[in-house]
């Protein structure tokens, strides 16, 4: 899968979020944040071909959680970018 | 003084108590959700470069200072950028570096622009005209969009800057009628 392509993640100060900028309107009453850690996954893999296992890898190398919990999270969050329209397979 | 004017609020809130329920119909009430509120200036920033890049954006508006036309936790503002701003519009406008207000236009001398907040009865800001952001185009409420071209919503801005003389006791009725 894939992160569509109109899509960017931007720091507010300590905060993520994720900008439509593919689109005319941008609607930051509705803006998408994202923690950290999903910041992170978001970056590792933004423009490029993905599996759900690659992220729970690359969440393990950088924080410490073990496979299992991290594929969960991954599945978890990769699920709602999906819901979302972030992502497609 | 302060028990008096409490009194007097409430006064206020009973007699109008019709008015405050017709109100809510037509404007609707804020929105429950637990809303996740980024620091301000930041915010704004990014919502400039966006501006800047030919969206528009629609925000959440905080603070009381455009009272009675954007009511805070209950009306959000579309804006665009603008080939000129005239006197009457409501900007977004960055005042020092990083400090940002939307407030109207009220006067406009050349490049030079003075703003002052609906709902304020004195403060005023200068700024020139590169420092404006973007304009209100639309204001939306829980019920309804009103656009800033609306000539019945342009007539009450109108009257309400020529009311100005007397803002400070037209806030306190408009008050209890929120």
């Amino acid at each position: 899968m894939k992160i569509n392509e109109g899509f960017e993640l931007r720091k507010v100060c300590d905060d993520y979020v994720i900008v439509a900028y593919g689109r005319k309107n941008i609607d930051f009453s509705k803006v998408i944040s994202l923690n950290e850690s999903a910041a992170f996954m978001w970056n590792a893999v933004v423009g490029k071909e993905f599996t759900c296992q690659e992220l729970a890898d690359l969440l393990c190398k950088e924080y410490d959680v073990d496979a299992q919990t991290a594929l969960q999270d991954v599945n978890q969050i990769v699920a709602s970018w999906k819901e979302l329209g972030l992502v497609s397979d | 003084m302060n028990v008096l004017k409490s009194f007097l609020r409430f006064l206020l809130k009973l007699l109008l108590t019709p008015f405050r329920y017709l109100n809510k119909r037509r404007n609707g009430v804020p929105p429950s959700e637990v809303r996740h509120e980024l620091p301000n200036d930041a915010f704004l920033g990014l919502v400039s470069e966006t501006l800047a890049e030919g969206h528009t954006t629609i925000i959440w508006v905080k603070g009381y200072s455009m009272r009675p036309f954007i009511e805070f936790g209950r009306d959000k503002v579309k804006l665009a950028l603008a080939a000129s701003y005239q006197v009457g519009d409501a900007v977004l406008a960055e005042i020092a570096k990083g400090h940002y207000v939307l407030h109207r236009i009220i006067k406009k001398d050349g490049d030079m622009l003075t703003l002052q907040g609906d709902g304020n009865v004195r403060g005023v800001e200068h700024c020139t005209m590169a420092d404006i952001r973007g304009v209100v185009t639309e204001y939306i409420r829980p019920n309804r969009t009103l656009s800033a071209d609306d000539p019945c919503l342009k007539r009450k801005i109108r009257i309400w800057r020529a009311l100005r003389p007397i803002r400070r006791v037209l806030l306190f009725i408009y008050k209890a009628l929120i």
